[in-house]
């Protein structure tokens, strides 16, 4: 309880100065900081983490789908990526696209993409920096808790109750298949000195933007745009319930994966708790557990983990749980994952406030707050002036 | 011409602009070499040799016909000529790099494949065996990367032109070819990387079939059937 006053009381904080400080007279802040603090109320009281997590990050993706698209139509009246816009370098930066960037800026000191470098809306630099500070501190976590993209899968993946399409034997190949893909788009930017991810295979230009479809390789694109959409963003999540697009395309996540080592925070799997039930298994949405990691008493999750507490929530024995990176790297025991159980109140209370799992999920939720805030109360006031007869 | 624009400048060009031959040839060679079983040292420095030795043939017959044209040549040579010798290339790349990548499964298609790792008895697959195999791979894929026409091949080709006999248009691309050499020297440390897992050798495979398959139909086929986007 404490920790739930304690943590809840800075999240307040942080929402006032992000969300509502300069826009108090603003409903749809007040409407967006309330839905944050409940949210966040909710999985510090309740432990169930992936719930209301899910319940954010869907959100997140749909209003910033909104706010996006309608800041592209006010700033040149249509989705569509022009000339000028190109030629001017005026395209958002994309934060998927940050591996593919490094080694060609690397050999020639060229940015490749065609966007601001600085700017405080999706500026080259401003994303790196937002990309820096969330790998030191969540890691892979970003996948997990702030991806305005991942929602999407995320709230696809629970409209069946049951998966149809069982692939928890697949996990391995779907991992080999995302740094593969890592690596393709990586050697493909380098040799043709564009972003071979944007022009052929991203599939979120459907809900950002895209370019106009005057000949048939923009019309082909287009179409591998809406395959890669409709195929792993809505029906293989329907039918796994995994966020499959996350699992074995993107390349920012299996990038986030491999520079994850940077992060503070790990999870744990107790050996001697875990009865090898497989269920957090079968419910990890990225595909960062499978049978080789509990049968071979691994006592971590794969390299894939985005921290999303799916895993936590379904282990009956308790046997998942959060620690520091430096614990984790310390200690001797691999198979264990228990903590020093304090003597006295304080003790108790300073550790309860100290938990890894509460401080990962204050930060990862500081970031969606950061990230969020401006993008979701600009999308409600929108939907409010399509109600009241304006345009979006 | 003189020992300057023959040897010095050629050799020149290509130690100051070898990051995009790098960048060209990086994308073919490094799945490749990462994706072989048991790469050792002198595996390695024969399949990079081979690939190289392809890649020299091309730069040496690219001279030896600027330099035997002369410079009206280059009223053809322009960027539309270079862009449809670019897309052939990354077509027959391509190809190459699928044919290499899916070669087990073919041979096992085959009827007659080497399931047991022995080499094949039927005709069809002994033949498919030796074009997809790790030295042809190399050899092709090194003749295709070859015409690969980057900003200093550009230049290369001007000069070759220049140079007014078929001999002097070879030795300047020979020369040029020399002087990109010293940015390979980093892949002779492919067998360390390689050593690390099964998955590791996975993933390279999986990546050379994804570049194949990019640079046959993405920058392959669509821009030759239907020109770039």
């Amino acid at each position: 309880m404490i920790q739930t006053i304690f943590f809840s009381g800075f999240m307040a904080a942080l929402i006032y100065f992000f969300v509502l400080a300069g826009q108090t007279q603003s409903p749809s802040a007040w409407i967006y900081a309330v839905f944050l603090l409940i949210i966040f109320v909710q999985i510090m009281r309740t432990k169930q983490i992936s719930k209301y997590r899910r319940i954010f990050q869907s959100a997140f993706a749909v209003f910033f789908m909104i706010s996006f698209i309608g800041i592209l139509y006010d700033v040149r009246g249509s989705m569509a990526i022009t000339a000028d816009t190109t030629l001017n370098a005026e395209n958002p930066f994309c934060n998927i696209i940050i591996p593919a960037i490094m080694i060609p800026y690397a050999l020639t000191k060229t940015i490749i993409y065609p966007g601001p470098i600085i700017g405080n809306f999706a500026a080259v630099i401003a994303m790196l920096f937002i990309w820096f500070i969330a790998t030191v501190t969540i890691g892979k976590g970003w996948c997990g808790w702030v991806c305005f993209y991942g929602g999407w899968e995320d709230a696809v993946s629970r409209f069946a109750k049951k998966p149809r399409l069982h692939v928890l034997s697949h996990n391995k190949d779907f991992r080999a298949f995302q740094f593969a893909f890592l690596f393709f788009i990586i050697l493909a930017t380098v040799a043709v000195m564009s972003s071979v991810y944007c022009e052929w295979f991203c599939p979120f230009k459907l809900v950002t933007e895209f370019a106009p479809i005057n000949n048939i390789p923009t019309l082909i694109a287009t179409v591998l745009f809406i395959g890669l959409f409709l195929g792993l963003v809505i029906v293989m999540p329907f039918l796994t319930r995994k966020r499959f697009q996350c699992s074995t395309l993107c390349p920012f996540g299996a990038f986030q994966s491999l520079v994850d080592r940077l992060s503070g925070y790990r999870l744990c799997i107790d050996t001697e708790k875990c009865t090898g039930c497989l269920k957090c298994a079968t419910a990890c949405p990225f595909c960062a557990i499978d049978q080789d990691t509990i049968t071979g008493k691994k006592g971590r999750p794969e390299i894939t983990c985005a921290k999303c507490g799916e895993c936590i929530g379904v282990c009956s024995s308790k046997a998942i749980r959060f620690e520091y990176a430096f614990e984790a790297r310390k200690k001797k025991d691999a198979s264990s994952c228990a903590r020093p159980e304090p003597k006295t109140r304080f003790g108790r209370t300073v550790q309860a406030l100290l938990d890894p799992q509460n401080l990962f999920i204050f930060s990862a939720f500081t970031f969606s707050v950061v990230i969020s805030s401006r993008f979701v109360p600009d999308a409600i006031n929108r939907i409010f002036r399509l109600f009241s007869g304006g345009v979006l | 011409m003189s020992i300057i624009t023959s040897v010095v400048e050629p050799f020149g060009l290509g130690l100051s602009t070898g990051t995009w031959c790098v960048m060209y040839c990086a994308p073919v060679l490094l799945p490749f070499l990462l994706g072989r079983e048991s790469l050792s040292h002198r595996k390695n420095i024969s399949l990079i040799g081979l690939f190289l030795g392809g890649r020299l043939v091309t730069y040496i017959a690219l001279g030896f016909a600027l330099g035997l044209s002369g410079l009206l040549v280059l009223e053809f040579f322009d960027p539309v000529l270079a862009r449809h010798l670019s897309t052939i290339a990354y077509i027959f790349c391509g190809m190459i790099l699928l044919s290499s990548g899916f070669a087990p499964r073919i041979l096992a298609r085959l009827g007659c494949g080497n399931k047991t790792g022995n080499a094949p008895r039927c005709t069809r697959a002994r033949v498919f065996s030796f074009v997809s195999g790790d030295r042809m791979t190399a050899l092709l894929s090194g003749l295709c990367v070859g015409l690969h026409v980057c900003p200093p091949f550009w230049t290369a080709a001007f000069r070759s032109a220049s140079s007014g006999t078929p001999l002097g248009g070879a030795m300047y691309f020979f020369m040029f070819y020399i002087g990109t050499l010293p940015f390979f020297i980093p892949l002779l440390g492919i067998p360390f990387l390689a050593r690390y897992s099964g998955l590791f050798k996975r993933i390279a495979r999986m990546t050379q079939v994804l570049v194949g398959g990019y640079f046959l139909i993405f920058i392959g086929i669509i821009p030759f059937l239907f020109g770039s986007k």
